[in-house]
C-alpha cells in the first residue's frame, strides 16, 4: 500500500469512528445481547406475587396438590445447597442448619459407582452427564421429603435402589422439618436461597368465611378490585367425576399460574386414579415412559458418537454466524458507497485527484471502511467472548455450557473474520464502482438493483443450507464468488473439505482481483464526471475502453 | 527563464468531442499567466489535463522540466473550479490532511496548518469544522490547502468565479504574494478584467484550440490602438458617431475604434456638449477587444 493510499484511508477510519451511526453499529449487538438475557430476568423479578385463592370442595386435594407443588422448589433448593457445598463453602454457610444437616446426609449418595460418568466420555460430556443424573436422584428425593411412599416409585435409578433406600433411612428423621421449614418459610427468605422459585410467583390466601355463596361474592369481589389474581374451584370428586377444575379470573391471557396448578393438580388425581385401580405406580410409571430415541451421529472416521445438544448447536452457530456476516457486509459497502457519493457530490474529489491518483484514492477507501468495518465486528467478536465469559458472573446466570464454548470457538470466530474481510473486498469494489458513476444516492440505487437482488439470495437460502451444509445446492453455491463468504460460512458445520475451502477461496480472490480492476476502470471514468446516471451499457464500455481515454456516454452531456 | 510548464500539441478527447485540439505552449517560470477563454472553452479539461487528472490522447506535457506530471503532484497546488470542503473536519485537520497527501510530514503539516490559517486571520477558527465556517472563510481554506506544500507551480481554475468583492480583492492579493514568493501561478477565468489586472502573460483558448498566447503587451501590440471614455449621459449619441468601426459600450465606459484616416480628436469634438466627458485617452486595445478580434467575431457571452 502506497503511503497515499494508507493517509486516504486513515482519513476514512478516524472520520467515520467520529460519526454516531459508527458507534451505534458498534454498541447495538452487545446491547441487544445483554438485553436479551437480562430483560427477561429483570422482568420476571419484578413479576408481582400472583394471588389466588381456592375452594376445594373434595375436601383432601389442595393438601395434596400444596405438598407436590413444593417439591420442584425444594428440587432446586437443594441442587443449590449442593452445588454451594461443593464450590462455595461462604455460601453454604447461609443455610439453615437443618438444610445442612439434610445435605451433608444426602451428599453420601454422590460417591455412588451409578452416578459415576463414562470415562471414555470428553470432559465437558462426562460433566453434563453426572448433572443429569443427579437431578434424577434429588427429584426422587425432594418427592422423598413431600411423601415418603412417592419415594420409591421416583427412584430415577434402579442401580441406585439400595443406596437411595439407605439414605432415605436415614433422611426420615429429617424430613418433618425439613418440609416444615420450607412450608413455613416467607417467599423472599426463600428467594436469597433460589430465585426462581414457585413460593415467590404465587401465593395462596385464606378464603374469606362464610357459606359458599357469599365466598364466592367475596373472591369475585377482590379479583374486581384487583385483590386477587384468581381462583380455582375444585370439583367434589375430580378422580373419579368429570368435575375438575374451574379457574376465574380478570386475566386469562397469563396463563402461568393456571398451569403451574393444574400441572400439580394433574399429577395428583393421576396419583390417585392409580390407587383406586390398584395399579403399582412403578408399573403405570413404566406404561407411561416414551420410547427412547437414541439419535446416534456418525463422524468423519464412520465411527459412532453420541449425539449430544452441542451438536444442534454446532449445526446451527454457523448459521446465526453467516447472517451476521451478511448483516454486517451490507452495513458496511453501504457506508462505503455513502461516503464516495458525498465526496463526489461535494467536489472534493478533484482536490483529491490533484494529490493522488483515481486508483490511490479508490484504495485507500476501500481499505479505510474495511479498516472500520474490521473495528466494527473485531468488537463483535471481542463483545462476543467479553460477555459469554463474564456476563454470567455479573448477573448470576448460567449459560448453556455448550452455547458459550461454540459462539466462542476461534476456529468460527477465525472464519468469520476471514470471509468478512474477503466479502467485504468483493462487495466493496463493486459498490465503490457504483458510487463512483453516480451523483447521488438515489440514482445509485437504481444500479444496485441487481447487486442488491444477487445479496439476497445468500441470506434466503441460508436457513435451508445449514440443515444440510453439504447438499450440492450447498456444494454448487460454494463456487459462485458473490456468495461464498455467506454460503461457506454457513457451511462451517459441515465442514466443507480442505479441497472445497482453497478452490473456493481461490476462485473469490480471482474475482476480487477483477471487480477491483473493473471497479477502478469505472472509478476513473466516473469519478469526475457529473450529468444523468450512467446506464449499465455505458458503464459496459467505460470498462472496456483503455485506460486514459474517456468514452463518450449513450446519452446525456460529458464533461 | 526556465519553463515551468510546456505544452506541446496535446489534445484530449471526449467521446465525439474534441474538448482540447492540438495546443502549444510555453509558461515562463515566476509569472502569473491567466487561461482565457468562454465556458466550455477547453480550459478546465487543460488544467486538468496539466494535473494528469486526465491524460492527454496525444501531446506532451512537461511540467516543471519534468515530462511525467504525475511524479511531481507534490510540487503543484491546485484549487479546483468546483471547490469542496469535508464538513465534518475541523479546519486545521483538513489543511493538515491535504498538507501530508502532497508530501509534507504530518508533524510539520500540523504545525504549518495552525500558521497559514493565523496569517489568512482565522486563527482562532482552527478548531471549527468546516460546516461551521463561513463561505468566505471557507473559500480562504480552500485556497491555503493550495499552497500547504509550498508547491513551485500554482493552478487555479476559475478562482474569482462566485467571490464577493472583497475575497476578490483577497484572491488578488493571494495570487499576488504567490508570486512574490517566487510561484508560478496559472490561473484560468473568462472575466477579461480580471486577467488584465494581474497577467505577466496570457493565454486565449477558444474551441479547445489555443487562439492567442504572450504577455499582456505582446498580445496588444497587434491591434490597432482605440479611444477609450468615462462618460456621463445618453450612449445612443456614440452610434451616430461617423468613421468608426466598432464600439464596446458599458453604459458609463466605452471603447471606440476608428476606420483608418478618423481624426480622434473630430470623435472628441462631436461628443463634447453631447456628453459629460470625465475621460478621454487613446490606447491599446482592452484583452476583451483583442479576444473578440481573436475569435473573428464569433458569439460571445
Amino acid at each position: 500500500m502506497s503511503n497515499k493510499t494508507w493517509l486516504v484511508a486513515r482519513r476514512e477510519v478516524l472520520e467515520n469512528i467520529r460519526t454516531k451511526g459508527f458507534w451505534v453499529g458498534v454498541l447495538m449487538l452487545p446491547i441487544i445481547m445483554v438485553v436479551s438475557v437480562a430483560l427477561p430476568r429483570f422482568l420476571e423479578g419484578q413479576k408481582e406475587v400472583r394471588k389466588y385463592a381456592v375452594v376445594d370442595r373434595s375436601g383432601w386435594m389442595l393438601a395434596a396438590i400444596d405438598e407436590r407443588a413444593a417439591m420442584p422448589d425444594m428440587q432446586r433448593v437443594l441442587r443449590e445447597a449442593i452445588d454451594a457445598r461443593r464450590d462455595d463453602p461462604a455460601r453454604y454457610a447461609e443455610f439453615p442448619e437443618l438444610l445442612r444437616k439434610f445435605v451433608d446426609t444426602l451428599d453420601q449418595i454422590w460417591d455412588n459407582p451409578a452416578l459415576v460418568p463414562d470415562p471414555a466420555l470428553p470432559e465437558a460430556d462426562r460433566k453434563r452427564a453426572r448433572e443429569k443424573k443427579e437431578d434424577e436422584v434429588l427429584e426422587g428425593v425432594a418427592m422423598f421429603i413431600g411423601d415418603p411412599s412417592a419415594f420409591e416409585c421416583q427412584l430415577p435409578l434402579a442401580s441406585m435402589k439400595d443406596a437411595l433406600r439407605q439414605a432415605s433411612e436415614r433422611l426420615a428423621p429429617l424430613r418433618d422439618s425439613v418440609q416444615q421449614w420450607w412450608k413455613s418459610l416467607p417467599p423472599e427468605a426463600a428467594s436469597k436461597f433460589e430465585a426462581r422459585t414457585a413460593k415467590k410467583l404465587y401465593e395462596r390466601i385464606e378464603l374469606p368465611t362464610g357459606g359458599e355463596d357469599e365466598v364466592f361474592e367475596a373472591l369475585n369481589q377482590k379479583i374486581a378490585k384487583g385483590d386477587l389474581f384468581a381462583y380455582f374451584v375444585i370439583g367434589t370428586d375430580p378422580v373419579l367425576k368429570g368435575d375438575g377444575l374451574r379457574y376465574a379470573s380478570a386475566n386469562l391471557t397469563d396463563g402461568d399460574l393456571l398451569d403451574w396448578f393444574s400441572r400439580h393438580a394433574n399429577a395428583v388425581v393421576r396419583d390417585k386414579r392409580l390407587d383406586e385401580k390398584d395399579i403399582d405406580k412403578l408399573t403405570a410409571q413404566w406404561v407411561q415412559k416414551p420410547l427412547v430415541v437414541d439419535s446416534r451421529k456418525i463422524g468423519k472416521g464412520g465411527k459412532e458418537e453420541e449425539s449430544t445438544k452441542a451438536d444442534k448447536a454446532r449445526q446451527w452457530a454457523p448459521m446465526v454466524f453467516a447472517y451476521i456476516l451478511w448483516i454486517s457486509i451490507f452495513t458496511i459497502t453501504q457506508m462505503l458507497l455513502t461516503n464516495t457519493i458525498e465526496e463526489k457530490s461535494s467536489r472534493i474529489i478533484e482536490v483529491l485527484l490533484s494529490s493522488v491518483s483515481p486508483l490511490q484514492l479508490m484504495m485507500g477507501k476501500i481499505f479505510g471502511i474495511a479498516m472500520t468495518g474490521l473495528l466494527m465486528v473485531g468488537s463483535w467478536t471481542l463483545s462476543f467472548v467479553l460477555i459469554f465469559k463474564y456476563l454470567p458472573g455479573l448477573l448470576a446466570i448460567k449459560f448453556d455450557f455448550d452455547i458459550s464454548q461454540i459462539a466462542t470457538d476461534p476456529y468460527l470466530l477465525l472464519s468469520f473474520l476471514v470471509y468478512f474481510t474477503l466479502g467485504y473486498l468483493f462487495y466493496a469494489s463493486l459498490l465503490v464502482g457504483v458510487g463512483a458513476a453516480c451523483d447521488t444516492l438515489k440514482e445509485a440505487q437504481n444500479l444496485m438493483g441487481p447487486i442488491s437482488v444477487v445479496m439476497m439470495i445468500p441470506i434466503m437460502a441460508i436457513a435451508f443450507l445449514a440443515q444440510d451444509p453439504n447438499s450440492r445446492l450447498a456444494v454448487i453455491m460454494s463456487y459462485i464468488p458473490p456468495f461464498t463468504p455467506f454460503v461457506m460460512m454457513n457451511r462451517a458445520a459441515g465442514p466443507p473439505t480442505l479441497m472445497e475451502y482453497v478452490t473456493t477461496t481461490a476462485l473469490l480472490l480471482v474475482s476480487i482481483v477483477i471487480v477491483m480492476w473493473a471497479a477502478a476502470k469505472v472509478f476513473r471514468v466516473g469519478i469526475l464526471m457529473s450529468g444523468k446516471a450512467p446506464s449499465f451499457k455505458d458503464i459496459i464500455v467505460w470498462i472496456k475502453a483503455p485506460v486514459g481515454q474517456v468514452p463518450e456516454r449513450t446519452h446525456g452531456p460529458t464533461k | 527563464m526556465t519553463d515551468a510548464l510546456t505544452l506541446d500539441h496535446v489534445s484530449k478527447r471526449f467521446g465525439s468531442h474534441q474538448a482540447v485540439d492540438a495546443i502549444s505552449l510555453r509558461i515562463p517560470a515566476g509569472s502569473i499567466y491567466g487561461f482565457l477563454g468562454q465556458n466550455g472553452a477547453g480550459k478546465t479539461t487543460t488544467i486538468r489535463m496539466i494535473m494528469s487528472i486526465y491524460y492527454p490522447d496525444s501531446g506532451q506535457i512537461t511540467v516543471l522540466g519534468e515530462p511525467n506530471s504525475e511524479s511531481i503532484k507534490d510540487r503543484l497546488g491546485y484549487l479546483p473550479e468546483e471547490k469542496g470542503l469535508y464538513k465534518k473536519m475541523k479546519a486545521w485537520e483538513l489543511l493538515a490532511y491535504f498538507g501530508t497527501l502532497k508530501g509534507v510530514p504530518k508533524a510539520d503539516a500540523k504545525v504549518k496548518a495552525r500558521q497559514l490559517l493565523e496569517t489568512v486571520g482565522l486563527g482562532e477558527f482552527s478548531d471549527h469544522r468546516c460546516e461551521q465556517l463561513s463561505k468566505g472563510m471557507g473559500q480562504k481554506v480552500q485556497i491555503l490547502a493550495t499552497i500547504m506544500h509550498d508547491p513551485e507551480l500554482v493552478i487555479l481554475d476559475e478562482p474569482f468565479s462566485g467571490l464577493d468583492p472583497v475575497n476578490v480583492e483577497m484572491m488578488r492579493e493571494v495570487i499576488l504574494k504567490m508570486k512574490r514568493d517566487g510561484r508560478t501561478v496559472i490561473f484560468s477565468t473568462h472575466v477579461m478584467e480580471n486577467a488584465e489586472k494581474l497577467c505577466d502573460g496570457i493565454v486565449m483558448i477558444h474551441r479547445g484550440q489555443k487562439v492567442l498566447d504572450g504577455t499582456l503587451a505582446e498580445v496588444k501590440t497587434g491591434g490597432d490602438r482605440g479611444i477609450q471614455i468615462d462618460y456621463d449621459g445618453d450612449s445612443s449619441i456614440l452610434r451616430e458617431l461617423p468613421g468608426i468601426t466598432r464600439i464596446n459600450d458599458s453604459g458609463k465606459h466605452a471603447e471606440i475604434f476608428l476606420a483608418t484616416g478618423t481624426d480622434p480628436q473630430e470623435i472628441l469634438k462631436r461628443l463634447v456638449g453631447r456628453l459629460v466627458i470625465r475621460r478621454f485617452d487613446l490606447r491599446e486595445p482592452s484583452l476583451h477587444e483583442v479576444f473578440f478580434r481573436a475569435v473573428k467575431g464569433e458569439s460571445h457571452e
